[in-house]
């Protein structure tokens, strides 16, 4: 069977239930399913954030990162300009770059010595005058990918047919902006790096979505009592905006600062957003945190949590930032190791028959709305309406 | 100064003290890992390689204080009870080197591995690295005022409950 021939049998295998809360389980632990995602979804027609401006600031800087499968290499070049490329050699495919991030003045493949410029132009191949009749080094610089960027976020695609980023990005350019503090002029401060034993749908599902049933450091942070609402487009993107009551009288903790809001932002609060398909974006407090995310195989997700802080922050507000991502999220946070525990738990319990429920905040099973209050998790059936679409999955007729 | 040129009670001591915050960690007696720090000034840090190496402060745990290091305690006892799947650890640390770096106080570096047990599945290495401590005599009892745990696996296998 052929690649088509293939996907074709599993989508009719698939038997994408009626009531659109509810999703079918076997989607999560297939084989077959995950390949057909990296097919349609991750080398389709949709944007992946790979990191941010202030991760290369000086020219030469590279981060290497994976789109799917494919490994890729993003580079700020002599000219100042940001590229990405695929990290593989256009000779013998050999992986250029093995460091995950760093500084050079040129990319030079260990296998026959093909030396890249950091804009990605071959400058250097030894023996071409036994190469093939008419070779030409202008015709052999890095594949460049598709690249886009919004307020320094750098986003790639592998398709010609996905629409320009900020109408793919839609209504939620707005709360990224919040993220992103209105300019995206930041500052990296380091990184907290973790494979999830999850499936990436499970991970996406559960991630940004803080459930305040799970979440005993949000209840003591009174989440629940802010007002706050969800964004949830139809091409699968969501966002939480939502204010966080800081607890009044005597702290739950002997080091309060954890919690303290120093910003001079008046719009305090948290910001969620979750771009189809992996990547998440937040404001939590004073922590601004970006978070790039491979799906690895079916039951493994590796997700690279990055913090950042204000180019134009004093001294003291980069160290309240560094004390206050540190211990606040990533998969060991104060508010957030719980979700890492649930993404395995989730993605080991879809191996049972059957389908996955969402009821807080269903209104209906028949048709789709989009009004949505903080903390219902029928915002992501709008995800999962566009993700089934993508991989041709049909709905049964009958309920 | 390398070990051998500190006191054999010395050494004795500061082996002890590491010597409990493993058995602390690997029986998850989260009160005990926080009496192995000083009560005067503390600190425990527990960072990945990649951010020591090129200069970025976030750390996967930052407990510049002792308040911070007993909230550490609370989060543990208190508000992630329930939500995590119970494992325990077996720490495995080789001491590098000792020296004095002032009255009754002493830097020791050393290497650690610690090992996991998930409830479910086989055991496997859940992060290596290496200490960098300060330790000082108080009330003639050693204690950590540092704590530094700089990890060397560039991804952690998993979500992190205890301490390094």
């Amino acid at each position: 069977m052929n690649a088509n021939e293939s996907s074709g049998a599993i989508a009719q295998h698939v038997k994408w239930p009626h009531n659109i809360n509810l999703v079918p389980k076997e989607v999560f632990g297939d084989p077959d399913i995950f390949e057909m995602e990296l097919d349609r979804i991750f080398y389709g027609p949709e944007w992946h954030m790979v990191g941010h401006m202030a991760e290369l600031p000086e020219k030469g800087d590279f981060k290497t990162f994976d789109l799917g499968r494919r490994p890729i290499l993003i580079a700020r070049g002599e000219d100042g300009k940001v590229r990405t490329f695929y990290n593989s050699c256009t000779h013998r495919g050999t992986q250029v770059e093995t460091s995950g991030c760093g500084n050079r003045k040129d990319f030079t493949c260990p296998y026959h010595q093909w030396s890249f410029a950091t804009d990605g132009a071959l400058v250097g191949c030894p023996g071409t005058s036994e190469f093939t009749p008419g070779f030409d080094k202008a015709n052999y610089g890095l594949r460049e990918l598709r690249m886009e960027e919004f307020l320094g976020l750098i986003f790639v695609t592998a398709s010609k047919d996905t629409p320009p980023l900020m109408e793919w990005m839609g209504e939620v350019v707005s709360p990224l902006t919040d993220v992103l503090c209105g300019d995206g002029k930041l500052k990296l401060l380091g990184y907290q790096k973790v494979i999830y034993a999850s499936n990436w749908k499970a991970y996406n599902d559960n991630d940004g979505y803080h459930a305040p049933l799970l979440h005993s450091a949000f209840r003591l942070l009174n989440w629940q009592g802010g007002k706050g609402r969800q964004i949830a487009t139809t091409t699968g993107h969501n966002a939480i905006e939502a204010e966080l009551s800081l607890p009044k009288g005597e702290s739950f903790l002997k080091d309060p600062s954890l919690i303290e809001f120093k910003g001079t932002d008046p719009k305090q609060g948290s910001r969620v957003v979750q771009l189809f398909p992996l990547a998440v974006a937040t404001k939590h407090l004073d922590t601004i945190n970006l978070r790039f995310a491979i799906p690895r195989g079916v039951g493994s997700t590796e997700v690279h949590y990055a913090y950042f802080g204000l180019e134009s922050d004093s001294e003291e507000m980069l160290l309240h930032r560094v004390r206050q991502c540190s211990n606040l999220l990533g998969p060991c946070g104060m508010i957030s190791m719980e979700d890492a525990s649930i993404f395995q738990r989730v993605h080991l319990g879809t191996f049972s028959p059957g389908d996955v429920e969402f009821q807080k905040g269903v209104k209906r099973t028949d048709e789709f709305w989009f009004d949505f209050k903080q903390n219902d998790e029928a915002s992501f059936l709008l995800k999962w309406e566009h993700y089934r679409k993508l991989m041709s999955f049909e709905r049964r007729q009958e309920a | 100064m390398s070990a051998a040129s500190v006191g054999f009670e010395i050494l004795e001591q500061i082996e002890s003290l590491q010597q409990t915050y493993s058995r602390a960690l690997d029986s998850a007696a989260m009160e005990e890992w926080l009496d192995c720090f000083s009560r005067e000034k503390a600190s425990y840090v527990c960072i990945p390689e990649e951010n020591e190496k090129r200069g970025l402060p976030i750390a996967l745990m930052l407990d510049d204080c002792r308040e911070r290091i007993a909230d550490r305690v609370m989060f543990v006892n208190k508000i992630w009870v329930g939500t995590f799947e119970p494992y325990r650890t077996t720490h495995f640390v080789q001491r590098l080197s000792v020296e004095k770096i002032a009255e009754e106080t002493y830097r020791q570096v050393a290497n650690f591995s610690i090992m996991i047990s998930p409830e479910m599945g086989s055991s496997y290495v859940l992060a290596t690295g290496r200490y960098h401590d300060v330790v000082a005599m108080e009330q003639g009892k050693a204690v950590f005022r540092e704590k530094r745990a700089v990890y060397d696996s560039r991804i952690l296998p998993r979500y992190i409950v205890y301490p390094f």
